[in-house]
């Protein structure tokens, strides 16, 4: 029986499962070779020939991991979460009020304005680098309230949109027929009851993309609270990491792969968890220009 | 012109429901962007006023040679990396679109390279990478290649980073799959009754369609390319011999190391003009090959 | 499979809104009776033993001095410690005391980033005279003292002595004294080209099994090897890198000998065994698992070997690193910097612990449970008798020559360092395809127009004020 639209002849189907096994194990080794490395003991860690499955097997390197008197996973994982939850909240919030007005308000200037904002994506992060670390000094000095070396430079900026999240919104957004939001106008809702009313739940998808990149994006994020964060108190997961890596020599590999995969494991639950959300809602806002 | 009552109406309610990004292109883009052009003209190290010196700095930059051995690593890293990267990317996607039993599981697989925390990615290729006892030269040698040095070697750690790069191309691989997945069925069908196989369909039915994908893909992955700086500050200091030592790496060092942010300013405006060059190209270049459903 | 999407996503909710209600808080970890006290802050670059030896101080100092001042000292250990403390102290929030390398002290100083503590060293009677001369002189600019020591070093010869008894016959042959280590660097080479071994692959292809010696193993003070040849690279009176001197030339020329006796190649491959970060303080440490013969290292490799493989104890011997010139007691010190950053919000207290670290009793604690030398003038019988390194009496000598040197004296000596870096690790793996005096020139063109640009910077600075 030929099921609509898709080659289904099972020579291309075994063909591209062989494909598939090959890439799988590629990707899949070095992260074979990850978790391997974060059960070996201290001693073996660097053995040549390097074996592939540790002897011993050292669970207790998770322990050591969390218990670790010179890195606080625990409270990094909170901070990690902390800073997240505001990005995440901020971004898909403050990107769907924007790309609102982007899609479903007719304006002046709404064409430029959409072009410089996909402009803005262009910007390398160097370029502002400096400056808005010498802004966010200005204002810990000036505002009252300290802003570098908190994760204040990391999250209030989520809250004034992201151009890839507004992009990716907008693009959905568009596809909303309009009459659903003439009839709420005729109806008398207002411009804000329409998005929040209307717009909103019909987007649950795209937002939980945007929602879903956003997370997966500050769990990562490295340069950010590199540069602002300065005390280990305030480290993220992925500074945070660091600590287990020594300047002159000295790095626990076991350790720190141990650490690695437990800044993983989350991430990959989530998105085994996520995933047809996640193509689906990428799919419905239209990559198509 | 006149405009009515629910015109500008409509253009305050568009400003109102802007507004928050409106107020963050201007305090975290636009004053930055001007500070940072501002500082590219003058001597400043962040611990004392800056000092307006004309156009030193980029005077500077233009003897430093230094700094043209960072674009050239940058560039042809790009010239490895984006090319490759797009290539493995859509063939991934291609596959993981096929309807086999298993495909979330490996689409996880595919994916879960990309979430891997770039200190760790980097100790872990550190390792792999290793001429005696890394994993790549091993396999290579189960096959009769004796592997190179691959991160002491000049010659090759440039093609070291650009492989493990294709490592985690999770994320463009899902947005490749995304825009498969739009691809109308009826056109496959249409295909299949000319009587194509599967290269054909893919040549003149998929590649057209997901033709805006690739240039999106594309455009992000300029941008990101000549960002590259985890990796090597993780793993080769720049090293051997400067041999991969890239634009951002140089840039940050400039600044954090060095304090000279003057000078760190002018290379990120550089890096700025080089993405804008690069994309305008692209840009161009899509009218040939880029081809919009219905527009 | 939904009912399990669903179940599993909200066990992860559930999880992370575990943490965030129930996570642990960054709390000071100050102890209930000593909250009222002035907290200083210091950050370290150490991990491991190394920190839990300034941290064992650092418990001394709280419990003494620090008990009766009312100061309590919180130590952190950063990674990339001077790129930190340089964004702290441009933030606005730097510690009270960072303890830096040596080879950032100029730069600190230059850009005004610490404070001068001529004057509190004075009021805690630490002067010129309490300090061996090289770790005194490196912790001054422009008259002023910017740093005092925390724990020095003094880069000298290891050798395995079981090594050479083993090869003794080899030695002989090439009219060399098993019983002995080299004393100048032509005799450190021939010593080094008997005591290579090789294997032959599979292939055919020839290994370097064990090296006598390899400048690039562990090659943390490659970028000094010029004061061997009797001259540093940079000169003080005239103020300008001399990287072109014959005798720099000729210091490349020795590291570059090395890679193209033995083949770039192999070398490569050999140091790539401890090239991985990390390498150091394993079992697989080049020097400890009997790879290479003799190396250039620190009084603390003394304490690694013992931890790593005790049973090498009395296999071992230092002696000073031989030179290419006529002179004796040749070396360079590198050293740890107590520094307090500009914006310190507790100076004076800061100076405290920092007088503190460096009584004789306590620095002389610090630096047996860190396996160094001392950098105060004065050292006790009891730290030369009772030390951790049977050796240490060679690594004392050689931190009061007349020929010890310090980091050079430029406020741009770090990019300097990693530019000649750069330049010596060209030469090693490109082999024969680059020639010393060629890369020197380069080098010293490129450094002298940082160098230039830098001081003409500093003279528009200086009228504008």
């Amino acid at each position: 029986m030929r099921v609509a639209g898709r080659k289904t002849s099972p020579t291309n189907i075994a063909a591209a499962y062989v494909a598939l096994l090959i890439a799988g194990a590629a990707m899949l080794l070095p992260f074979f070779w990850l978790v391997s490395t974060s059960l070996k003991a201290d001693d073996r860690v660097l053995q040549t020939p390097p074996r592939w499955l540790p002897d011993p097997v050292r669970l207790d390197n998770y322990r050591r991991v969390m218990q670790s008197p010179t890195s606080n996973f625990p409270l990094w994982t909170r901070n990690t979460l902390i800073v997240a939850a505001l990005e995440v909240v901020g971004v898909t919030f403050s990107s769907s009020l924007v790309a609102y007005g982007f899609a479903r308000i007719r304006f002046r200037g709404r064409g430029v304005l959409f072009a410089l904002m996909l402009g803005t994506m262009m910007i390398p992060f160097p370029v502002v680098m400096v400056p808005l670390y010498r802004i966010f000094r200005f204002l810990g000095d000036h505002s009252g309230m300290a802003w570098l070396g908190t994760f204040r430079p990391l999250w209030v900026p989520a809250w004034f949109g992201s151009a890839f999240s507004i992009f990716l919104l907008r693009q959905f957004f568009v596809t909303i027929p309009d009459e659903l939001s003439e009839a709420a106008r005729i109806d008398g809702c207002s411009e804000w009851g329409i998005y929040w009313r209307i717009i909103l739940p019909l987007s649950r998808p795209a937002l939980s993309v945007v929602a879903l990149f956003t997370f997966m994006y500050v769990w990562r994020d490295f340069l950010g609270p590199l540069v602002y964060l300065q005390r280990p108190t305030q480290y993220t997961l992925a500074l945070g990491l660091q600590a287990f890596q020594s300047q002159n020599g000295g790095t626990s590999w076991n350790l720190l792969m141990a650490a690695a995969v437990l800044v993983i494991a989350p991430v990959i639950v989530l998105f085994f968890v996520a995933q047809r959300t996640f193509i689906e809602g990428i799919a419905t806002t239209g990559m198509k220009g | 012109m006149l405009r009515t009552r629910a015109q500008s109406g409509d253009f305050l309610k568009g400003l109102a429901f802007l507004s928050p990004w409106l107020i963050g292109f201007c305090v975290f883009l636009l004053l930055p962007i001007g500070l940072s052009l501002y500082y590219s003209l003058c001597d400043y190290s962040l611990l004392q006023p800056p000092i307006f010196r004309g156009l030193s700095n980029y005077r500077q930059l233009v003897h430093d040679r230094l700094f043209w051995q960072v674009l050239k690593n940058s560039l042809l890293y790009a010239a490895m990396a984006l090319p490759a990267g797009l290539v493995v990317s859509l063939a991934l996607a291609l596959l993981l679109n096929q309807k086999v039993p298993g495909q979330s599981v490996f689409r996880t697989i595919i994916f879960i390279p990309s979430l891997v925390p770039t200190i760790a990615a980097a100790a872990l290729w550190l390792w792999l990478l290793n001429q005696k006892s890394g994993l790549i030269n091993l396999l290579l040698g189960m096959i009769g290649i004796p592997g190179p040095g691959w991160l002491t070697s000049p010659r090759w750690v440039l093609p070291a980073l650009a492989l493990m790069s294709l490592w985690s191309v999770g994320n463009t691989v899902i947005i490749y799959l995304a825009g498969l997945q739009d691809v109308p069925r009826e056109l496959y069908e249409a295909a299949e009754l000319d009587g194509a196989n599967a290269w054909r369909k893919f040549r003149h039915v998929t590649l057209p369609m997901i033709s805006p994908v690739i240039f999106f893909n594309l455009v992000i992955a300029i941008i990101g390319v000549l960002q590259v700086f985890d990796a090597p500050y993780l793993m080769t200091a720049g090293g051997p011999n400067h041999a991969s030592y890239f634009f951002t790496y140089y840039l940050y060092d400039c600044g954090f190391t060095y304090l000279k942010m003057g000078y760190a300013s002018a290379m990120a405006w550089i890096q700025l003009l080089i993405v804008l060059v690069l994309t305008g190209l692209a840009f161009l270049s899509s009218r040939w090959w880029v081809f919009y459903q219905g527009k | 499979m939904k009912l399990l999407s669903r179940i599993i996503s909200a066990v992860l909710v559930l999880c992370a809104l575990g943490i965030l209600v129930f996570g642990p808080r960054a709390n000071q970890s100050i102890p209930a009776d000593r909250r009222g006290d002035v907290v200083v802050e210091y950050w370290e670059k150490w991990v491991g033993p190394e920190a839990d030896g300034i941290q064992q101080i650092v418990s001394d100092f709280n419990d003494t001095v620090g008990r009766q001042k009312h100061i309590y000292v919180q130590c952190m250990s950063m990674s990339n410690i001077t790129q930190k403390t340089l964004t702290a102290i441009a933030g606005g929030m730097p510690p009270d005391v960072a303890g830096l390398w040596h080879d950032v002290v100029l730069q600190f100083a230059a850009l005004d980033a610490v404070e001068p503590l001529e004057k509190m060293a004075a009021d805690h009677g630490i002067t010129a005279d309490s300090y061996k001369p090289v770790y005194w002189n490196a912790c001054h600019y422009n008259g002023h003292l910017y740093a005092l020591v925390s724990t020095p070093g003094a880069v000298a010869l290891f050798y395995n002595t079981r090594l050479f008894h083993e090869n003794a016959d080899k030695l002989r042959r090439a009219g060399l004294d098993p019983d002995r280590p080299p004393r100048t660097l032509e005799e450190l080479d021939r010593y080094a080209a008997a005591l290579n071994t090789f294997v032959v692959d599979s292939h055919g292809r020839r290994h370097l099994d064990q090296a006598g010696y390899l400048p690039m193993e562990p090659g943390w003070y490659i970028t000094n090897t010029p004061i061997w040849f009797g001259t540093d690279v940079w000169e003080e009176n005239a103020g300008r890198f001399v990287f072109t001197d014959p005798r720099v030339v000729r210091a490349c020329q020795w590291i570059q000998g090395y890679s193209l006796r033995l083949g770039a190649e192999a070398v490569n491959e050999f140091t790539s065994q401890s090239d991985i970060k990390g390498g150091f303080a394993t079992p697989q440490n080049a020097f400890i698992a009997g790879k290479v013969v003799m190396e250039q290292q620190g009084p603390w490799m003394a304490n690694y070997i013992h931890h790593l493989r005790p049973q090498m104890d009395h296999d071992w011997a230092a002696a000073p690193f031989p030179s290419a010139v006529a002179q004796q007691d040749v070396t360079f010190c590198p050293f740890d910097a107590l520094m307090i950053p500009k914006g310190a919000k507790h100076k004076r207290e800061a100076f405290e612990f920092i007088a503190y670290v460096n009584r004789q009793d306590v620095m002389e604690k610090l630096c047996k449970l860190h396996c160094k030398n001392s950098p105060l003038a004065r050292v006790s019988d009891d730290f030369l008798h009772h030390h951790p390194n049977p050796y240490i009496g060679v690594f004392e000598e050689l931190a009061r020559s007349p020929n010890a040197h310090g980091p050079i004296q430029c406020p741009i000596a770090q990019e300097a360092g990693s530019q000649f870096q750069a330049a010596i690790q060209g030469l090693v793996s490109a082999g024969r395809a680059m020639q010393p005096a060629e890369a020197m020139a380069l080098l010293e063109q490129d450094m002298q127009a940082k160098w230039e640009s830098y001081l003409q910077e500093q003279r528009i600075r200086r009228e504008k004020q």
